[in-house]
């Protein structure tokens, strides 16, 4: 009795602590519906060729894909940079595909950061609200807030060419959010930093999503990034959407070879016999537990345990090791099975590491492998 | 050893170079305080030619001609230079080469042979239409079209250098057509366009030979009164009108680069 009735307070957002930001979130959420989209550049170039796609409320939503694969044209149809040629675009409920950017609740956070070189830093964080007619007085309250929020300090009143590069990205991102707007976009808004800096940012954006709960659309190339940040993922591939879901669905279950290498995975072997759940590749047999009914094996690197020498057992496969990359917390291995190669990578809990031109065994577990399509 | 000798004769070329620019200008200043009417000995410091010269109601009027005709012509030149400039940069991905080619054509073309192609089309229209009698009206047209190339340019280059998304950004936050011309692009390209309206000014108090071709009986610019009272002879009075020209065209040619600089900041 006391249990639910604990679970019950938690779902109230009266109750709940962040009882404000929650209901700041209710208010701005809204989803998006694609359908149908198509965008082409002259005559040959096809940068969206038929994408649906609907993102939910208060999402995290990324694009993913290599250039050119049209999450870019995507991200500027949501900001209304870009018209298409053909589909509807759906936010919160109205049709906003023939809507000019400027009549949009979409605000954009550019690669570039585009900050206005003529304002300051205060000016450019007021610059959509002025332009929505809000008087200075309370542009000003907001300006502060704002900076109180994305812990601006005392950058507000310098001037735009004192800022660095990661200041610039912040001032981008708080210019965008201080219009609260129904989706914020982001085009590449890391890519120019360095690492340290970057998945700093990454964990901070993070944060301020979480806290205004509004729908974030993130356009990346960089996997890692995807699925550090992402409700969920879509990958792109040319202008078309190859596959949608969980950061873990799309690195674990890729439902094709193209989703696959891009999240990273190099060991993709064509299926030539499959008797049940046994299926033969150039590796050898191996059993796996629900394979789907793909004809390309995915073996991740890391469900792989190395074992020194020869050791049999079921889904045991002796290789020699061809290739070892130390990197501290663990270790890469190219394996030589026959005239196959195969990527394992081992965490490095102090034990032997085997060694370059070693023979091992490696073994996997079945419910570790599944199959995809070409 | 050699090098040195080498980087002191490329000096003594820069020194000869700002000697010849600037010593001739230096004469004609300082004569122009000259007590004595005479253009070789220098006499007693004196400020008596410059009261001579506000006394001469024709200089006065000429004046007046030049300031209202580089005034008027500086400020179409602008607005239009400005529209050419930006739709150069709108449409820069196209391929306008020969159009671009038209606009800049009037720079290289030798003055007087814009000068007179401009007085017989104006006679032309005039004959035809009763239109545009020669006086400050056909002046500030001819006037105009020399300045907008110019314009134009200064206007486009700003464009270009800077970063395209700022236009996106601008529309991305809310700002309307009107809106975005008004708060992003006239505040950002700002300094250029001061720098512009400076430099066109220039040209227009500078043109003798235009002005020339295209004025009317009673709309003699300095220059052109110049011209004509020199052919009974140089006196300390021209002198003080060129010292007074210097001063303004060397301030508006300063402060034509200040803001030039300013915006490139």
């Amino acid at each position: 009795m006391s249990e639910t009735t604990t679970a019950e307070i938690a779902d109230k957002p009266g109750v709940h602590p962040a009882a404000d930001e929650q209901d700041r979130a209710n208010r701005k959420a809204s989803s998006i519906e694609m359908q149908g989209l198509h965008k082409r550049f002259g005559r040959d170039t096809v940068a969206l060729d038929g994408v649906d796609l609907d993102i939910r409320a208060g999402e995290f939503f990324t694009l993913l894909g290599p250039s050119g694969c049209g999450k870019t044209t995507l991200l500027r149809i949501l900001a209304g940079l870009e018209e298409p040629d053909d589909g509807s675009l759906v936010v919160g409920g109205k049709n906003v595909t023939e809507v000019p950017p400027h009549r949009r609740s979409v605000n954009t956070v550019f690669q570039s950061y585009a900050l206005f070189p003529h304002l300051s830093v205060r000016e450019n964080l007021a610059f959509g609200l002025k332009m929505r007619g809000m008087p200075a007085a309370e542009r000003h309250v907001k300006v502060d807030e704002i900076a109180d929020f994305i812990k601006l300090g005392d950058l507000v009143d310098r001037h735009v060419d004192q800022l660095s590069g990661g200041q610039r990205q912040r001032i981008a991102l708080a210019r965008a959010l201080i219009c609260e707007p129904d989706v914020l976009l982001l085009d590449e808004p890391l890519s120019a930093l360095d690492a340290g800096l970057r998945s700093q940012l990454q964990v901070e954006l993070l944060r301020v999503q979480r806290r205004l709960g509004m729908t974030f659309v993130f356009v990346t190339h960089d996997q890692q990034e995807a699925m550090v940040m992402s409700d969920r993922i879509a990958v792109l591939n040319g202008g078309t959407i190859q596959q949608v879901g969980a950061p873990r669905e799309v690195y674990e279950r890729p439902v094709n070879a193209f989703v696959a290498r891009f999240m990273g995975h190099d060991n993709l072997y064509p299926i030539s016999t499959r008797q049940g759940g046994r299926l033969t590749t150039a590796l050898g047999t191996l059993t796996a537990e629900d394979p789907g009914d793909g004809e390309l094996l995915l073996i991740r690197p890391e469900t792989l345990d190395l074992l020194p020498g020869k050791v049999e057992g079921d889904n045991h496969l002796t290789a020699k090791v061809a290739e070892r990359l130390y990197r501290g917390s663990h270790a890469e291995f190219r394996l030589e099975i026959g005239d196959t190669t195969l990527q394992a990578t081992v965490n490095n809990r102090g034990r032997h590491l085997p060694e370059i031109g070693e023979t091992v065994t490696v073994a996997v577990a079945p419910e570790d492998l599944v199959t995809l399509h070409e | 050893m050699k090098k040195r000798t080498l980087a002191r004769g490329l000096a003594g070329i820069w020194w000869v170079t700002l000697v010849f620019l600037y010593a001739p200008l230096l004469v004609i200043v300082l004569f122009s305080f000259n007590s004595a009417n005479s253009t070789a000995v220098f006499e007693n410091f004196s400020l008596a030619w410059y009261r001579r010269l506000f006394g001469n109601e024709q200089i006065i009027s000429a004046f007046g001609n030049s300031l209202v005709l580089a005034v008027s012509s500086s400020v179409v030149a602008l607005v239009v230079g400005c529209l050419i400039g930006y739709g150069m940069y709108r449409h820069r991905h196209r391929k306008l080469g020969w159009l671009i080619v038209l606009i800049y054509l009037p720079i290289v073309l030798p003055d007087i042979v814009f000068g007179i192609s401009e007085m017989a089309f104006f006679v032309q229209i005039h004959e035809w239409t009763g239109l545009l009698q020669p006086g400050l009206g056909t002046m500030i047209i001819a006037h105009v079209t020399f300045q907008i190339p110019f314009v134009a340019l200064i206007v486009y280059s700003r464009f270009v250098g800077l970063d395209p998304t700022l236009f996106e950004a601008a529309k991305d936050l809310y700002a309307s057509p009107v809106k975005r011309v008004v708060h992003f692009m006239v505040p950002t390209i700002k300094p250029a366009l001061i720098s512009a309206f400076f430099l066109s000014f220039t040209l227009s108090i500078d043109d003798f030979v235009i002005s020339f071709f295209t004025a009317g009986p009673e709309s003699a610019t300095l220059p052109i009164y110049i011209w004509s009272a020199i052919k009974k002879g140089v006196t300390p009075e021209i002198n003080a009108i060129a010292t007074l020209m210097i001063g303004a065209v060397a301030m508006a040619a300063i402060l034509s680069m200040l803001f030039n600089r300013q915006g490139r900041r």
